[in-house]
């Protein structure tokens, strides 16, 4: 009972997330003064550590919507359930009702979407300030 | 592992699961690898930022949700009837058997401890009482008791009748 209110629950969110009009992915152009401050610090050494002042979450999180906001739905809550809230492949795949070398699939191109995002992000910080950021 | 690009295990798991092997091959290989260098920390900065997406919403939700002290609350209420019809269901079926069992325990109590003081306490109230039954038959034999006067009277009295 508890497993089929889950499953329709989380079909109707991703029909309302699809429906919604997409946003278009994360570019440089779009970045604050202090969303580039955020992923230089972090970028050169300090991404390790969970930043504990409130302006750095605060920059953080809409950073993150931001990077999440150009992945599907699917792939979005794949992504999320598993990185963010450490559910198990087999977990997400009884709530979504997909099966897990689906659950899978999507996790991975998620977290390689996302991260070619933030690497186009990185390499044009750097080309444009022409720092090293290696760590 | 040079030409063994690290991006396929980035994204094969979430970063904070990969063991310390793994991020030791990992470093090892950025340190000659300006590509995969650039991928590991975009990784690494995209699971901090995942994380802090995840974090910031738990806190949302038990913030900014109206109805969660409803929620507990009414969770705590049926907790309790539950526990209360618990107890009830239970006095239901041994109820009859703990009165009885009450009941005798208060019979054998009065038995055991009124009825022996009654019969004690009677004994003395009877020498004690001036009427009592055997103070009356005492009373009437002491009054029957013939004085030595009457006897010797008496055998004499007799005597002189013969003589």
């Amino acid at each position: 009972m508890e497993g089929w209110l889950t499953r329709i629950a989380t079909n109707t969110c991703l029909n309302l997330i699809r429906t919604a009009s997409r946003r278009p992915e994360l570019v440089t152009a779009e970045l604050s003064e202090d969303e580039t401050d955020w992923l230089e610090k972090k970028a050169s050494g300090g991404a390790g550590s969970h930043h504990s002042d409130v302006e750095d979450r605060v920059v953080a999180a809409d950073l993150a919507a931001r990077l999440l906001a150009g992945l599907s739905p699917e792939d979005r809550l794949a992504l999320t359930m598993i990185d963010g809230e450490q559910a198990s492949v087999s977990d997400v795949a009884e709530m979504t009702g997909w099966s897990e070398s689906k659950v899978k699939v999507r996790a991975f191109r998620a977290r390689k979407k996302a991260r070619q995002a933030l690497e186009k992000l990185l390499g044009r910080k750097r080309e444009a300030s022409g720092t090293d950021f290696s760590l | 592992m040079r030409d063994n690009h690290i991006t396929e295990i980035l994204d094969s798991k979430p970063f904070a699961s990969l063991s310390e092997t793994e991020l030791a091959t990992m470093r090892a290989h950025v340190a000659s690898c300006a590509s995969c260098s650039r991928a590991y920390d975009a990784a690494q900065i995209s699971a901090l930022l995942i994380k802090e997406r995840a974090d910031e919403a738990a806190q949302k939700s038990l913030d900014a949700n109206p109805f969660f002290q409803t929620r507990v609350m009414a969770a705590w209420r049926e907790r309790r009837e539950t526990n209360v019809s618990a107890l009830r269901r239970l006095w239901n079926s041994t109820g009859a058997l703990v009165t009885t069992m009450a009941a005798t325990t208060a019979a054998l109590a009065v038995l055991a401890f009124v009825a022996p003081s009654s019969e004690t306490i009677n004994q003395p109230t009877a020498a004690l009482v001036p009427y009592s039954a055997e103070s009356v038959v005492l009373d009437q034999s002491d009054n029957d008791q013939v004085t030595d006067d009457q006897v010797l009277s008496a055998i004499y009295s007799d005597d002189d009748e013969g003589r």
